[in-house]
């Protein structure tokens, strides 16, 4: 942006007190949904990638003609990752007709848990979110449709577990986390694969706002001494973290991060792939541009005469964005069918959403099957690792320990 | 054994020095407190722009280090001096809440402006001093951290000796005793207040660059601010090697209390540890160790 | 042609002490009432009585705030962690005792109250800016504890579903039910408020803020006084707490953290220091100043920038705006709307004439 948005904004703000708004007319062959987005507070660094990538995979399908022939309206809203403008946004979205809601932010999606459920409109949580909602039967409104923060816990310990030879009898993981519900949510379960597998387990909480760890990766690296790293961190954190670790001569590729530390941003905001190299970073969307969906979308800005977006050049959060708009759309495209091309209501695109079967997006995102039981889709992740100056797979779809999930998800519902 | 000591010694020296660029921090809140009587409650907002500062000159090709850190010093000079004149000349005499609100609404303002003005981005701020860590015996500290220690040092004796000894420092010292009697001795206090304001600038400007190095320069730089009300109570509001005592003494206890405390409560002592220290403080010694006592008339 | 009090003669002490004496007043109370108790919930959408519902709670605690800093002198940048406190204490009782609200909501507040007498003990030793650090400090070490103890936040996720206040039987759910339910604490917090202004212990705050060492001096044991101040203020903010996790359906103390506590002490400055009115209108601001932004930037907006730059515009410009209008009403406008507010009464007062 440039300095003459900021004149646009003021001539826009100026302008806006003396005219009435007109808001937008719901039209007859449009559908509405809801969008929660961060865009300018703590995990900025996700939501200014994330949400651009929503809006290109919604203005393709539209331009080619949207779903079944309806167009999709996505209303955006950025609640600075705090809770009342999530509510707010929330009554907002029921005003406007919104069929679907994609929540952004752990603490808003448990705040919204109620409301949803008793506004009939489902409300999704891909890769954050109480783990708990994985199960349809008790949260049959709340869709996690990617890895919970405890299958993402449980793919680590797999991972991990592959990279030190196959057992970890007697090993030592650290578990080093932001210090809030979302962060402290895999514990119980690596506790008790802890348990299970025999290992010992320690966390290592970092405090809000996570710039500051010099205590923490010291105590990790100078006594711990773990023989690997589960790292949980989100915004300015996992950039922090690679920082501190490399600084103190602990061997990144001893280290994992789950879902929200590991995209391009974050390494470079650590000083580089350079830096950054080993890194292990755990993804439930493919890396990079080499998907057909993306080449889609530049040919749609090349027909508009522009270039395609910056945002995609952190591809790890640009590809999220496609990859629930896509999830979004697949729902609403099943409810527009079973209606037999009638608008569908939000209770239509809930049982669209549970009729999910094995949706790949041309093999951007792993095979996700939904279910009225299992609303999280498997739990599929994958590793790429920060290899020569770039991220590479490192292994394919992968899902751990589902038996270990599955009795916490009993025992907790 | 030796682990632990080992372990104990680089958690010292790790809280030491981040303690002394908090007290960078905290220095331009002691200087104009202590020559203009202002509160700044968006300090960590001041820092925040002038990292912005340097990280856009530093974006253009060629521009050499000094000439960024440059730019960022005469951006916070000209902006203390604006803020001066727009903003809390009108307040003077107010009670301390309106003050404290306005310097807040400073801070929103200055918040939002990054996001539609350049974009709300994480910007790197690279120095040329490298990114291996410098050994000091079983501690090692990231080159940035020392260049901090090393800049604070330096304002520490530099203020010291002006307050102290220079003829400018003894009168801006008059003025924040007494502003009408300074008057009357002939000292021009608006000068000195803007003096005071530009070296505040100053400080927040390399403040700034450093911490911008250290985390990278977005809109969250700006919460390092808060770290200032500990270091400032516990040294004292107006003193200068208060500012420098209280962040040596906030950097280690953080720093401490992260590394033996967090494993028994479970994380997060180092927010609070600062925090009961300064309400211990402020009931004990309300003025800090190095404050003067303020004598209330009535 | 208003001028009110030509011709109101009164002739019983009751009719003097009475909170409207005059009765132009009380006619307009009265249609005051009629528009908000039966004209807005059966005319307006419900979206919009959302809105007015986020208003009535933050009216009771902003009166609170008001009473401490506006009447008291002091200051509290921790008033969002008595909310806390009050929300905790409620939806712990409602969940683990199953207590009904008319017995969560007082004990809320009884509890935030404590809190806050015991946050309020250095304000005994300290002033200005050392007491708005101390409640700082005392809002980050409540947040702490909360996100800490489990016992009380429930857990990793330290948020307590609340089920539902049921009323004669029937539970408070839509909006419009939602609307009486906060408009009948808004108006108890409020007359609450002007009677206590009025009474002795108002006048000792008042005592208190313009010149603490000489009220001692009289005899206004300053100690117990500003104690009180502190807990009363957070009593006000306990229950507004409560009544945050009974619209919302859940207590989670990422709603309550230090950027809320500014935006109610922006709520009192912007209002008018010292004036219940004044408060009113400053949490209708303050809480509509977000919505409306957005509800006139996006029509608009959407002309010049597209949906997703809009979004980050719209919440920067937010930001600015209430830095901005902050900073006007300090240094323009030190009394706050309220002052707006009398003097356009006082011109109608004495309309057309002008003195």
């Amino acid at each position: 942006m440039s300095i003459s948005t900021s004149w646009r904004t003021a001539a826009i703000t100026a302008g806006a007190i003396a005219l009435a708004a007109g808001a937008a007319q719901a039209q007859d062959k449009e559908i509405v949904i809801g969008l929660q987005c961060d865009r300018t507070g703590p995990t900025q660094i996700v939501g200014t990638v994330l949400c651009p990538g929503y809006h290109d995979y919604i203005n393709l399908v539209n331009s080619k003609g949207g779903v079944e022939g309806y167009k999709i309206k996505a209303i955006e809203i950025d609640h600075e990752y705090k809770v009342p403008p999530a509510m707010e946004a929330h009554e907002r979205f029921k005003k406007d007709g919104a069929v679907l809601e994609g929540v952004y932010g752990t603490p808003q999606i448990a705040a919204l848990t109620k409301k949803l459920e008793e506004d009939k409109i489902l409300g999704t949580s891909p890769g954050f979110g109480t783990a708990a909602a994985a199960d349809g039967k008790r949260y049959p409104y709340i869709f996690p449709i990617a890895a919970s923060y405890w299958s993402q816990g449980a793919a680590a310990v797999d991972f991990a577990k592959r990279q030190l030879g196959g057992s970890l009898k007697g090993k030592k993981i650290a578990y080093i986390y932001f210090d809030n519900p979302a962060g402290k949510e895999p514990i119980a379960v690596i506790e008790d694969l802890a348990k299970i597998e025999g290992f010992e387990m320690r966390t290592f909480a970092v405090p809000s706002p996570g710039v500051e760890m010099a205590a923490q990766v010291l105590d990790i690296t100078g006594r711990f001494k773990p023989d690997f790293v589960i790292a949980h961190l989100f915004g300015r954190a996992p950039s922090v973290s690679i920082k501190e670790f490399k600084g103190k001569g602990y061997p990144l590729s001893k280290v994992v991060s789950l879902v929200w530390g590991s995209s391009e941003a974050d390494i470079q905001a650590a000083g580089g792939y350079g830096v950054a190299e080993g890194y292990h970073t755990m993804q439930f969307a493919g890396v990079g541009s080499d998907f057909q969906v993306i080449k889609d979308i530049n040919a749609m800005y090349k027909a508009q005469g522009k270039s395609p977006p910056k945002e995609q050049e952190t591809s790890v959060y640009y590809n999220r964005g496609l990859m629930i708009a896509a999830l979004h759309v697949e729902a609403i495209r099943n409810a527009v069918k079973a209606k037999g091309g009638a608008k569908p209501t939000s209770e239509d695109v809930k049982n669209g959403m549970e009729a999910l079967k094995d949706f790949t997006l041309g093999g951007m995102v792993p095979p996700i099957t939904v279910t009225p039981e299992d609303h999280e889709g498997g739990g599929w992740v994958q590793v790429w690792t920060v290899k020569g100056g770039k991220l590479v797979k490192d292994g394919e779809w992968f899902q751990a320990y589902r038996d270990v999930i599955k009795k916490h998800l009993q025992a907790i519902n | 054994m030796w682990d632990e000591v080992q372990f104990g010694f680089a958690l010292a020296v790790s809280g030491l020095s981040i303690g002394l660029m908090y007290s960078l921090i905290a220095l331009g809140f002691v200087l104009v407190y202590k020559a203009t009587d202002a509160i700044n409650f968006a300090q960590g907002e001041f820092v925040m722009l002038a990292g912005f500062v340097a990280a856009l000159a530093l974006a253009v090709n060629g521009m050499p280090v000094i000439a960024a850190v440059l730019a960022a010093v005469a951006v916070m000079v000209l902006f203390s001096f604006a803020l001066e004149r727009v903003v809390l000349r009108p307040l003077l005499g107010r009670p301390v809440v309106a003050v404290i609100m306005a310097t807040i609404g400073l801070g929103a303002i200055l918040r939002g402006l990054p996001p539609i003005t350049v974009g709300g981005g994480t910007r790197a701020l690279s120095l040329p001093i490298g990114d291996s860590p410098i050994a000091l015996g079983p501690a090692s500290l990231p080159p940035i951290q020392v260049l901090g220690v090393v800049v604070t040092l330096l304002f520490l004796a530099v203020f010291t000796w002006f307050f102290l000894k220079s003829r400018m420092g003894v009168a801006m010292r008059a003025v924040a005793d007494n502003q009408q009697v300074a008057m009357a001795m002939g000292i021009n206090v608006e000068r000195y207040f803007a003096l005071a304001w530009a070296m505040a600038g100053t400080v927040s400007a390399l403040g700034g660059v450093i911490w911008g190095s250290m985390l990278g320069v977005d809109v969250q730089l700006a919460l390092v601010g808060l770290k200032v009300f500990p270091v400032v109570i516990l040294g004292g509001l107006d003193s200068v090697v208060g500012a420098v005592v209280g962040g040596l003494i906030v950097g280690l206890v953080e720093s401490l209390a992260a590394g033996y405390l967090d494993p028994y409560v479970g994380g997060g002592t180092k927010d609070f540890a600062p925090y009961v220290l300064m309400i211990i403080t402020l009931m004990f010694k309300p003025y800090g160790i190095f404050g003067t006592h303020r004598i209330e008339r009535v | 042609m208003l001028h009110r009090e030509s011709g109101v003669f009164k002739t019983s002490y009751a009719a003097d002490m009475a909170l409207y004496p005059l009765p132009i007043a009380r006619w307009t109370v009265a249609a005051v009432i009629l528009l908000f108790a039966v004209v807005l919930p059966l005319t307006v959408h419900e979206y919009y009585l959302s809105i007015v519902n986020l208003v009535l709670i933050a009216i009771v605690g902003a009166l609170g705030l008001n009473i401490l800093v506006g009447y008291t002198g002091q200051i509290s940048v921790g008033h969002a962690a008595f909310m806390s406190v009050g929300a905790y204490t409620a939806a712990n009782l409602a969940v683990h005792l199953h207590l009904p609200f008319w017995v969560t909501l007082p004990a809320g507040g009884l509890m935030a109250a404590l809190i806050g007498g015991i946050v309020g003990i250095p304000s005994l030793r300290i002033k200005g800016l050392y007491l708005a650090i101390a409640t700082l400090a005392g809002q980050l070490i409540i947040e702490w504890i909360i996100n800490h103890t489990p016992a009380i936040s429930g857990g990793a996720q330290a948020s307590i579903e609340v089920p539902r206040p049921v009323f004669m039987g029937r539970q408070i759910k839509t909006q419009g039910q939602l609307y009486y339910f906060l408009l009948f604490f808004a108006v108890l917090a409020t007359l609450a408020t002007l009677n206590l202004v009025r009474s002795r212990i108002g006048r000792a705050f008042v005592a208190i803020r313009d010149q603490d060492i000489a009220a001692e001096i009289i005899g206004i044991n300053i100690f117990r006084y500003k104690l009180l101040s502190f807990a009363i203020s957070s009593f006000y903010a306990g229950v507004c707490g409560v009544l945050y996790t009974y619209y919302f359906g859940i207590a989670n103390y990422e709603a309550f953290q230090i950027g809320v506590s500014i935006d109610y002490l922006a709520m009192i400055i912007i209002g008018g220091l010292g004036s219940v009115l004044g408060t009113i209108f400053g949490a209708i601001f303050v809480t509509m100043l977000p919505i409306v932004l957005r509800l006139t930037m996006e029509p608009l907006g959407g002309l010049f920038f597209d949906a997703g730059e809009l979004s980050s515009i719209i919440a920067s410009t937010r930001l600015i705006l209430f830095g901005c209008l902050i900073i006007f009403f300090l240094v323009v406008e030190p009394e706050g709307l309220n002052r707006l507010w009398r003097n356009i009464r006082n011109y109608f007062r004495v309309w057309p004439f002008s003195y």
